[in-house]
């Protein structure tokens, strides 16, 4: 809490981050994914929107996602703006699965695009993509427990095991065109797998206006949590999960 | 591709006699699903209703002496109930079904002095005296006698010893009463014979929270020796002391039978046995959006608890979601109501929780989990304007941050707290919410923020604030005064101390505050609800087509006033699942308009699909609007119907539109000739020139002169002229010679190109396909439909609509005439185009078809001998005129204007100011002194201070009773019964 509303690090700019998409297609479990880099059995439901913090390390920057994780369902749509107001980037979530949460991400976008923030950056993801790959050898070896977690929000009926492209309704060609039409950045995830999600936030950390932002917030000092002075991280573009996991875990995501 | 609904706008404020029931905790509505499943109980209902309802003053006595003072306060014959609240509407009042009554006498006592004395299941006694005159008492007590033998006649009597075995207060009082003497109140072991009661997951699977740490055993005897004196589920009756042993906390066991009874929610369980299991039954295997998405949400809700790692637990969370979906299908299953369902099933069974998931969701919490969620929006800009009352401080530093409440308040009113806090606490709050109601949500929720008054001036944006609660929530086991020296200061927890605050610093929010404050919001709520709804049809357009985005929002406005006045059917078949998958068509819902929607829909923004009588009396004018009938306008609205469903969407109407609001003069004409067109085939049949002529006509109608009705009928010779002379020959006649050739109605006639040319051939037809057509359909502001309780008039936009400059001109011409005849009543129809408006002298407007020919226009071809001459324009002159006169004629006729168009009185709004609010008393948390006596407290259970805790809510029951009326009180106890 005191690092939340006091600490400053000069270098740390605070990026509001919202989380869209039909319910059901693994919203939550992205964000898990990123901010824990693991799967928990869901321990909060999503009323409105739950709150999440992340620290990402960009270059010599350091990013602090604010990530509101909103509920999907549609009756829960009117409260979106409130959370959506002010954010700097917004990641719509679909499931490839599932062709109707391409239908409702678009409708999403067009809402983000004439609503909200006009600079906001928005990302395209395509989820659980691990339902659709040819082998599902490819998944994580230690994933038992996060199968069991992952099940919770999937759709049932739909195991991992009888994956194959048969179970594809959304073509990625389809939806990457878009996304380009759209103006968005699109990638195809997996939160089980964890494939394509730290992607999301690096590419959308290097697409916001960071320089903007600092210039633009009040006097510079972004409440950001301890220092994130580590360096050297095995991802590429600058992201150190590992070290960010073990942060967020301590520091934010409280 | 969106719903439009306007069901927002049926919202009644409740009568007084509805609040009178929902102060009771009675069902509102008799249960229908009920009455359908049995004939039977549908009649005794029947009769029910008709038993008549009365109030009277009095006094209520408890049957053993010295237990509670008497109280003075109004007791109600709601048939089959019997209630009593006291002056102050807190502190005594009981609601018990009239079957629970046994024994009924009137007391013998001093001269003067009505009593009656009750006697209830469950051994109790009670005296009320009717403090009324005595021919009042009498028609009570006539009354009483009715209700009375209606309810044995119904045999509910019966059903009562039966019911109580599933309370778990009566194995409980049984048990204290063999153990009598004994100190220690033990549960009775599940597995004796009265083990029958309901009870939740707990009983099984732990309840949450360290039982000796929420000092269970105290509590528990603290609430048998209550229950015992004061009856208990049907029968109890509410003193200051229940309520105050609510607020420390209910006992696991018996948690569950009192939320029911508190809430009310017993009443609807014992008066629809059954049910549940029936619903069940009923819907058994049925598949809907709404157990999709229970389904979904199943291993979402408390999954940290063990009976949710479990089939048993997820089973019974999964059948009391889909029942009540199954009930309620209006409003299914909204998320959030999984984790109240979740919450109280570890404290009730399934049949339970069902009635109270019901009473929740209907009476507690109304419109919180509705597919608008206007309920939760209401609340939370009550809470905000409540926050800027209460808090000032807090709430300008809000706004200067830019921070919205509602990002952390949100769940705290939806989920009762439940995922905010840690369980043990949300629940005590739940107890609290449901015997003194909704209004505890927002003391608890004002509270919290001003207890961390200091920390929320210092947060700076969204983050900051849900952090800062988060860690508030997180130390509420905490001691709120760790640096006291004092250990009983020491031993106040954090969340004893909020309780506190909420109950005495925010005890200035009443049920009246509430309500005040949501009849204050409603309109603004709703609007911002219907323009979200709004912006989002537009946006979900799939094509604007050439209208920009204010027009999009003049046609839905024009739209949605439509849907107000005739809403489109229920439920708009989903599309046949040619194309789309089932999924698709359910997720998707669209609000689609049949006929008689679209015919007010087009009345709105075409002037000539209304008729609109200008009515003058010398005083005022008015304008009646009716929405015209013609067949033109059916053959339109298939005509926007591209996909063959008998209804349009919003995307039909607006792309109908895009192809008539910009034409020239050209595409106009095309247009107009498709629109004839029926096959499609490029002609127009005979039968078609004379259903278009006739729609030109019905356009015209209300035109002042005769030039477009001279128009029309050239057109139609012309039509007819050209259309024989360009029809192929047969080989080898003479066209000079040869009557022409015969062709049936029915056949292709005239192509777009002869229509053309016969359109341009007149003047008046030229200009009016050129700019005058286009002109009928009008883009304006709607006004907007009057929300419940807001201040406008509901139609106030439309003066100033009379006097826009278009329609100026005529209005000047009436002043003259007005002049002539003063006082005199006069009534003129609006014409469609209005560009004549030189009024000669009235005369009898001259029409080409009597209904008769149009009758054998459109059956027999015209071979009959009017057409197929060689029809000049010096022929059809004279035959029209024999035909008859429409219209101008009909400006006598008394046709009513809609009622929907009278203006309605402006409802002006009590403009209630709670300024009370304002006052806050100090915080007093050290000062819970003892009010009243705690002198025959148990020595034992002293210890362990739920004592302490009960006393620091006591607070100073004035029961208004005088010194003499508790003697007579007194007496009345032991007074005999009237021979």
């Amino acid at each position: 809490m005191a690092d939340a509303a006091s600490g400053s690090t000069d270098r740390s700019v605070q990026v509001k981050l919202v989380l869209l998409g039909e319910a059901a297609v693994g919203k939550s479990s992205v964000v898990l994914r990123f901010v824990s880099n693991e799967f928990q059995a869901n321990k909060e439901p999503t009323i409105g929107a739950a709150f999440l913090t992340q620290k990402c390390r960009l270059e010599d920057r350091v990013l602090r996602y604010e990530i509101w994780d909103t509920a999907g369902q549609e009756r829960f749509h009117s409260l979106a703006p409130m959370y959506y107001r002010n954010a700097q980037a917004a990641v719509v979530v679909y499931d490839v699965t599932k062709a109707s949460s391409l239908e409702k991400a678009k409708t999403w976008v067009k809402e983000l695009q004439r609503q909200a923030n006009p600079n906001i950056v928005i990302a395209l993801a395509g989820n659980k993509i691990d339902l659709v790959q040819p082998s599902p050898s490819s998944s994580s070896p230690s994933s038992d427990a996060e199968d069991e977690a992952d099940d919770a929000t999937a759709t049932p009926g739909e195991g991992a095991a009888e994956g194959g492209e048969s179970l594809r309704q959304v073509p990625r060609d389809e939806a990457e065109a878009y996304a380009q039409e759209a103006g968005l950045l699109f990638f195809e995830t997996s939160a089980k797998t964890g494939e394509g999600i730290v992607e999301i936030f690096t590419e959308i950390a290097k697409k916001i206006p960071i320089d903007q932002i600092l210039a633009s917030s009040r006097g510079g000092a972004n409440r950001a949590g301890v220092a994130g002075g580590r360096t050297g991280g095995q991802q590429e573009g600058g992201v150190n999960l590992e070290e960010n996991t073990a942060k967020g875990k301590d520091g934010c995501n409280c | 591709m969106s719903t439009i609904s306007t069901h927002l706008r049926n919202f009644k404020e409740p009568t007084k006699e509805q609040l009178t029931q929902l102060f009771f905790s009675l069902p509102i509505e008799p249960q229908t699903s009920e009455i359908q499943n049995n004939g039977k109980e549908k009649e005794t209902k029947g009769s029910n209703e008709e038993l008549e309802r009365m109030e009277i003053s009095a006094m209520l006595t408890l049957g053993v002496q010295g237990v509670e003072e008497p109280a003075q306060g109004k007791l109600y014959l709601i048939p089959p109930y019997l209630c009593f609240a006291s002056h102050d509407r807190k502190s005594v009042r009981f609601t018990v079904p009239l079957c629970t009554i046994r024994r009924v006498e009137r007391l013998n006592a001093r001269a003067g002095v009505y009593a009656l004395g009750l006697s209830l299941w469950h051994q109790m006694k009670i005296v009320v005296q009717l403090t009324s005159l005595r021919p009042t008492a009498d028609l009570f007590c006539s009354l009483l006698r009715d209700a009375l033998k209606a309810e044995l006649q119904r045999g509910q009597m019966k059903l009562v010893k039966g019911f109580v075995k599933s309370c778990y207060s009566e194995i409980l009082v049984a048990a204290g009463e063999e153990k009598e003497g004994e100190a220690k109140v033990e549960d009775p072991s599940p597995d004796s014979p009265d083990y029958m009661y309901l009870g939740g997951l707990g009983l099984k699977f732990k309840f949450p929270g360290d039982p000796k740490k929420l000092r269970e055993a105290s509590k528990t005897k603290l609430w048998t020796t209550y229950l015992k004196a004061h009856g208990r589920n049907l029968t109890l009756l509410r003193y200051p002391q229940c309520t105050r042993l609510v607020q420390v906390g209910l006992p696991n066991r018996l948690r569950g039978e009192m939320w029911e009874t508190l809430s009310g929610s017993i009443y609807l369980r014992f008066s629809n046995p059954g049910a549940y299991e029936r619903i069940l039954e009923e819907n058994k295997g049925r598949i809907s959006t709404s157990t999709e998405e229970i389904e979904k949400d199943l291993h979402r809700s408390l999954p940290e608890y063990s009976a949710y790692q479990t089939e048993e637990g997820i089973g019974a969370l999964r059948r009391v979601l889909q029942a009540y979906s199954f009930k309620n299908p209006e409003t299914g299953y909204c998320q959030a109501m999984n984790i109240l369902a979740a919450a109280i099933l570890i404290y009730m069974a399934e049949e339970q929780a069902f009635w109270l998931l019901e009473v929740i969701c209907d009476r507690l919490l109304p419109g919180y989990y509705s597919p608008s969620m206007h309920g939760t929006l209401l609340d939370q800009r009550v809470f905000e304007s409540l926050v800027h009352k209460c808090l000032p401080i807090i709430h300008e530093h809000f706004q200067a941050v830019d921070v919205q409440l509602s990002v952390a308040s949100l769940p705290w009113f939806l989920s009762l707290f439940i995922n905010s806090m840690p369980m043990v606490f949300a629940f005590r709050i739940i107890d609290c919410f449901f015997c003194m109601g909704p209004k505890v949500l927002f003391q608890v929720a004002l509270a919290i923020l001003k207890i961390n008054g200091e920390q929320l001036l210092q947060i700076q944006d969204d983050g900051g604030f849900i952090h800062l609660m988060r860690d508030y929530f997180a130390s509420l086991g905490d001691s709120a005064h760790p640096a006291s020296p004092d250990p009983r200061a020491r031993a106040i927890t954090r969340f004893q101390e909020l309780l506190l605050v909420s109950f005495r610093e925010f005890a200035v929010i009443t049920d009246e505050t509430i309500l005040t404050e949501r009849r204050k919001f409603r309109g603004e709520v709703v609007h911002s609800i219907e323009s979200f709804s709004k912006r989002a049809a537009i946006r979900n357009l799939k094509t604007l087509e050439r209208f920009t985005k204010d027009q999009a929002g003049l046609i839905y406005d024009a739209l949605f006033k439509a849907i107000c006045i005739i809403p489109p059917p229920a439920t708009a078949l989903p599309p046949p699942p040619l194309l789309t998958t089932k999924e698709t068509a359910e997720e998707r819902p669209e609000t689609r308009i049949g006929l008689r929607t679209f015919k007010v829909f087009l009345s709105e923004i075409c002037t000539w699909a209304r008729s609109e009588k200008i009515v003058s009396n010398g005083f005022q004018q008015r304008v009646d609007r009716e929405v015209a009938e013609h067949e033109l306008i059916d053959r339109l609205f298939y005509f926007w119907d591209t996909s063959f469903r008998g209804t349009l969407s919003f995307q039909d109407i607006v792309s109908g539109l895009d192809g008539v609001m910009f034409n020239d003069l050209m595409e106009n004409i095309e247009w107009f000739f498709n629109l004839h067109d029926k096959n499609k085939d490029g002609f127009l049949t005979r039968d078609e020139v004379l259903t278009l002529s006739e729609s030109l006509l019905f356009i015209f109608r209300f035109e002042i002169g005769d030039a477009y009705l001279g128009a029309v009928s050239r057109f139609m010779s012309n039509a007819f002229e050209y259309g024989d002379a360009l029809l192929p020959h047969p080989e080898g006649h003479d066209p000079e010679k040869d009557a022409p050739p015969q062709i049936e109605s029915n056949q292709p006639y005239m192509n777009l190109a002869t229509f053309r040319m016969v359109v341009l051939a007149d003047e008046i037809l030229e200009s009016f396909f050129e700019t005058d057509f286009s002109g009928t359909f009008r883009l304006e502001p709607v006004p907007m439909m009057e929300i419940p309780n807001s201040s406008s008039g509901i139609f106030g936009g439309l003066w100033s609509n009379i006097t826009s400059d278009d329609n100026r001109k005529i209005f000047n011409k009436f002043t003259d005439e007005i002049g002539k005849s003063i006082g005199k009543h006069q009534v003129f129809h609006r014409p469609a185009i209005g560009k004549f408006t030189t009024l000669e002298e009235p005369k009898a407007r001259e029409s080409l078809l009597t209904p008769t020919m149009r009758r054998t226009a459109s059956k027999a071809s015209l071979k009959t001998p009017e057409s197929p001459t060689d029809s000049s324009s010096e022929k059809s002159r004279p035959s029209e005129s024999s035909l008859l006169t429409v219209d101008q004629g009909s400006t006598s006729t008394t046709s009513l204007a809609s009622s929907m168009y009278s203006p309605m009185p402006s409802m002006f709004q009590a403009a209630a100011n709670a300024a009370a609010l304002m006052e806050r008393t100090p915080f007093a948390i050290d000062d819970a002194k003892d009010d009243e006596d705690d002198s025959d407290l148990d020595s034992e259970i002293e210890d362990d201070g739920v004592m302490d805790e009960v006393d620091a809510f006591l607070e100073e029951h004035d029961s208004g009773v005088t010194d003499a009326e508790r003697e007579l009180a007194k007496d009345l106890i032991n007074a005999e019964p009237v021979k």
